[in-house]
């Protein structure tokens, strides 16, 4: 065990990172455990813990008898290094044992600016960072979350992604290594055919002279080459925690998450969550309100956040919403909504919820003309936008923020220019309430991001936007705003460049990625520590062109790097999706009619599982 | 329904903050389904208050809070409820009903406290002049040293904000025990006494942190104290 020592601890920004002991944290005795997992998230302690996936394989893992399963953080810079100069490695928050020893190092991969942090945590460990330097008595690390959609950058990095949903499949792991424990290799080998699975040492990868994938195969006649992603069929009924973590510091989400369903079908072809997350699965009103229940006298949170891809869309939001208020308005339990569509029914229901308190309300239109919303198949007119932000200055609230993306496939100065019209259109809108109805204080705040093309979504053959046009852009919409009630905020950072590089890249990434963090690159997502130029010697020294994965417009029959995994969503729909993109052809909502995007035919599960109904509202 | 409710802040969690500890208390309070007072406004929350704030990295097996509850509930069945659902770094140690008096002022633990106990351990890499050191210091009437507050540097005697101190040396360190003012009135922080004794003696291993424990807090009556709990369940 390691001693985190008060010597250490005073000297750190905030100690509260690193001491566990928190309500409902999970501390076993380790004689009496056969599986030692260190659940990793590559991020400070407060980001991580606002992480629901989190929750959920860390509930399931503890409910076993033979596992203990710990959480691991990245230490900010103060405590790293004192870590290093008091030798201490990285350790379980639960037992401080240094997770060097422990079976299993699970990272979970919400974004890819978070890659150096996993190397530095292995560091940290006193692991090697390669997977193929690492021996048979060192840890299984595998990696999973949505990144892992695309793992080949990482593909020396971890020993095993698990892709999908993975309630079921964690069991199926951990039954499966109580046979192979201590042999590595085989248990590798074994693992692969558990569904979901992928092993990267399993395979061989080819390439062309002009870089692109020859061919990507199996090394044994027994290993998948096609890897299918997971998903839970009867999502009502799946585990989920009834109780969570309670932390002592305030961490980003402090608050219960109720997952209400998942999947979307909006079909937004931006959105690499929309189609990976497919089908639309629904837990029932019942079961929602018996969990929240739970939680609350669990937790002693006072407000539980209603979660899912577009909150709007859960089938019996109304009933939810009602029975919540009824069965908790006596015990001072709030609910809140974080994303919000774009129709007065939102605005109306955020009414309900927060009879009094007027904070922000954030309406994502993504895109300002109708054109490019229209290829981007944001099912969103001007006009749904007018009704929400008059009902919502009808409603008293006076501080609206707009997100959009810049650089979307097909778009023109023209499209940039509308978000500055359209900003003002909202602004006008305000005016039109009569002055005794609205509030004081105008404030319309624009922000605006840079487009990451990303695998599994129909532009995910099309190249990024340059950043010189970046500039190009932003400086056009900033001289197109001239209301004083607006505020621009906008980033012009590098870091959308490496996300685009990394969420495209191939296995020749990998080194890159390496030579990155051997040069001090760390917390890249943390603009305090994010280092472009080191970024840039270590492409040279690699000889890797990066413009290659984030400038390149791919054509449909190329191999790409992720094209062995199996989302369920066929490509031939994905290339359809494109194909109107650029005719501005909308998309209409799968609950309107199926589009036969596959995922119903190749997973087995079924659209709309456990919804009351299935029309859009 | 006044309640003075005595709990520790268990070493475990000594660098929690104020906020942190109130935010952890109003969770403790509502698993416990004890019928607590709310706040009344657009954001209630549990009608509470702690008597003394602890400076981060302190620990204390005596601080208090006021809980107001809708109706009397039994002191033992408080402790028990609120013990049931305590994280692992606090415990009740005793709880008192605060007996109000018509036309008499409201009791705030706040206002009524006049003094703390703590015990302190400060690292020493040699102690061979510790004794001779704290012998003189002891005997300087003086302890002028300086205060940072919001407005700047202020300087200010200490010692007679010291009531009490007494002090054993062991192998590599310094343990006081002492009793300094506390509270509204005249407040002394036990970081800046222990800080004062570490710049006056020779040796102190700066490197390392100071250990300090509130022990009890304290109402002056006519010049004697009284530990709070005991003012309230007795005096008051």
């Amino acid at each position: 065990m390691n001693t985190i020592s008060d010597d250490i601890l005073f000297k750190v920004e905030k100690p509260a990172r690193y001491i566990g002991g928190e309500m409902n944290s999970c501390v076993k005795n380790k004689d009496e455990v056969d599986i030692r997992y260190a659940f990793c998230f590559p991020d400070v302690y407060e980001v991580g813990m606002s992480y629901l996936g989190m929750k959920i394989l860390y509930y399931i893992l503890n409910e076993r008898k033979d596992t203990y399963c710990e959480r691991v953080f990245a230490p900010w810079p103060d405590m790293e290094e004192l870590m290093r100069k008091n030798n201490i490695s990285l350790y379980g928050l639960e037992s401080k044992d240094p997770i060097k020893s422990f079976d299993f190092i699970g990272f979970t991969l919400q974004y890819e600016m978070s890659y150096t942090n996993i190397l530095n945590m292995l560091n940290l460990a006193g692991l090697s960072v390669r997977a193929s330097c690492r021996g048979e008595e060192d840890p299984i690390i595998m990696c999973g979350g949505p990144c892992a959609y695309n793992p080949e950058p990482l593909f020396d990095i971890a020993d095993m992604f698990a892709l999908g949903e993975s309630e079921e499949q964690m069991n199926e792991i951990m039954d499966l290594y109580k046979k192979y424990k201590g042999r590595k290799k085989k248990f590798l080998r074994a693992v692969c055919h558990i569904e979901g699975i992928y092993v990267p040492s399993l395979y061989d990868v080819s390439y062309n002279e002009d870089g692109t994938i020859r061919e990507f195969k199996p090394l044994y006649d027994d290993v998948p080459a096609k890897i299918t992603k997971r998903i839970i069929k009867n999502f009502n009924d799946v585990v989920y925690p009834d109780k969570i973590i309670v932390p002592y510091t305030d961490i980003v989400h402090d608050r219960i998450t109720l997952e209400t369903f998942r999947g979307c079908t909006r079909g937004c072809r931006f959105c690499q969550a929309g189609i990976i997350y497919r089908p639309v699965r629904e837990k029932k009103t019942s079961k929602l309100l018996e969990i929240a229940d739970k939680l609350i006298k669990s937790t002693g949170y006072s407000e539980v956040s209603l979660t899912s891809l577009s909150i709007c869309d859960y089938s019996d939001l109304k009933n939810l919403v009602v029975n919540f208020i009824n069965e908790h308005e006596k015990d001072k339990v709030g609910l809140s909504l974080p994303s919000l569509r774009i129709d007065s029914f939102s605005v109306g229901l955020i009414n309900e919820i927060q009879k009094v308190r007027k904070t922000g309300l954030t309406f994502a239109p993504e895109a300002g003309s109708q054109r490019m919303r229209d290829v981007i198949n944001k099912g969103v007119t001007e006009k749904n936008l007018m009704d929400s932000v008059s009902s919502a200055f009808e409603s008293g609230w006076s501080t609206i923020k707009l997100y959009f993306m810049i650089g979307l496939p097909y778009e023109t100065m023209e499209d940039i220019k509308e978000i500055a019209h359209l900003s003002q259109k909202v602004v006008d809108e305000y005016f039109k309430v009569p002055k005794d109805v609205r509030k004081k204080g105008l404030k319309v705040t624009v922000s605006t991001s840079i487009f990451v093309p990303k695998p599994f979504t129909p532009f995910q053959w099309i190249s990024q936007i340059k950043v010189e046009d970046v500039k190009e852009e932003i400086r056009e919409l900033r001289s197109s705003i001239s209301s004083k009630h607006i505020v621009y905020n906008w980033h012009e950072s590098p870091l959308s460049y490496l996300e685009a590089v990394f969420a495209r890249g191939d296995r020749r990434l990998c080194e890159v990625l390496i030579k990155a963090y051997e040069k001090g690159a760390k917390f890249d997502s943390w603009s305090e520590y994010f280092n472009f130029d080191v970024w840039v010697e270590a492409f040279k020294e690699c000889n890797v062109d990066g413009d290659f994965y984030a400038y390149r417009n791919r054509s449909y029959d190329e191999i790409l790097p992720w094209d062995f995994i199996d989302v369920g969503v066929n490509k031939k729909f994905l290339i359809e999706e494109n194909e109107k993109a650029k005719r501005a052809e909308v998309t209409p909502d799968c609950r309107l009619g199926c589009k036969n995007c596959g995922v119903n035919v190749n997973l087995g599960g079924k659209c709309f599982e456990g919804a009351v109904f299935n029309k859009v509202q | 329904m006044q309640y003075l409710i005595k709990f520790s802040k268990k070493n475990s969690i000594r660098f929690i903050g104020h906020l942190d500890l109130l935010r952890t208390i109003q969770r403790m309070i509502k698993r416990s389904g004890l019928p607590v007072e709310y706040s009344k406004g657009f954001n209630p929350h549990i009608n509470m208050s702690i008597a003394q704030p602890l400076p981060v990295g302190v620990y204390s097996s005596g601080e208090y809070m006021d809980l107001y509850f809708e109706k009397e509930v039994l002191e033992d069945h408080i402790k028990e409820k609120l013990n049931k659902s305590a994280p692992s770094g606090i415990e009740v140690l005793r709880v008192d009903r605060v007996k109000n008096v018509e036309n008499k002022k409201v009791f705030k633990s706040m206002a009524e406290i006049n003094a703390a106990k703590y015990i302190i351990n400060i690292k020493y890499k040699d102690v061979s002049e510790l004794k001779e050191n704290m012998e003189n210091l002891m005997k300087s009437e003086n302890w002028n040293t300086i205060k940072k507050t919001k407005k700047g540097e202020k300087k200010i005697d200490i010692k007679k904000l010291v009531k009490k101190l007494s002090y054993d040396i062991f192998e590599n360190r310094l343990r006081l025990e002492t009793v300094i003012s506390c509270g509204s009135v005249e407040n002394l922080s036990p970081e800046l006494l222990s800080s004062f004794i570490q710049d006056n003696t020779e040796n102190a291993d700066k490197d390392c942190f100071i250990d300090i424990m509130r022990e009890e807090v304290y109402v002056r009556r006519q010049n004697k104290l009284f530990p709070l709990y005991e003012y309230v369940s007795k005096l008051y």
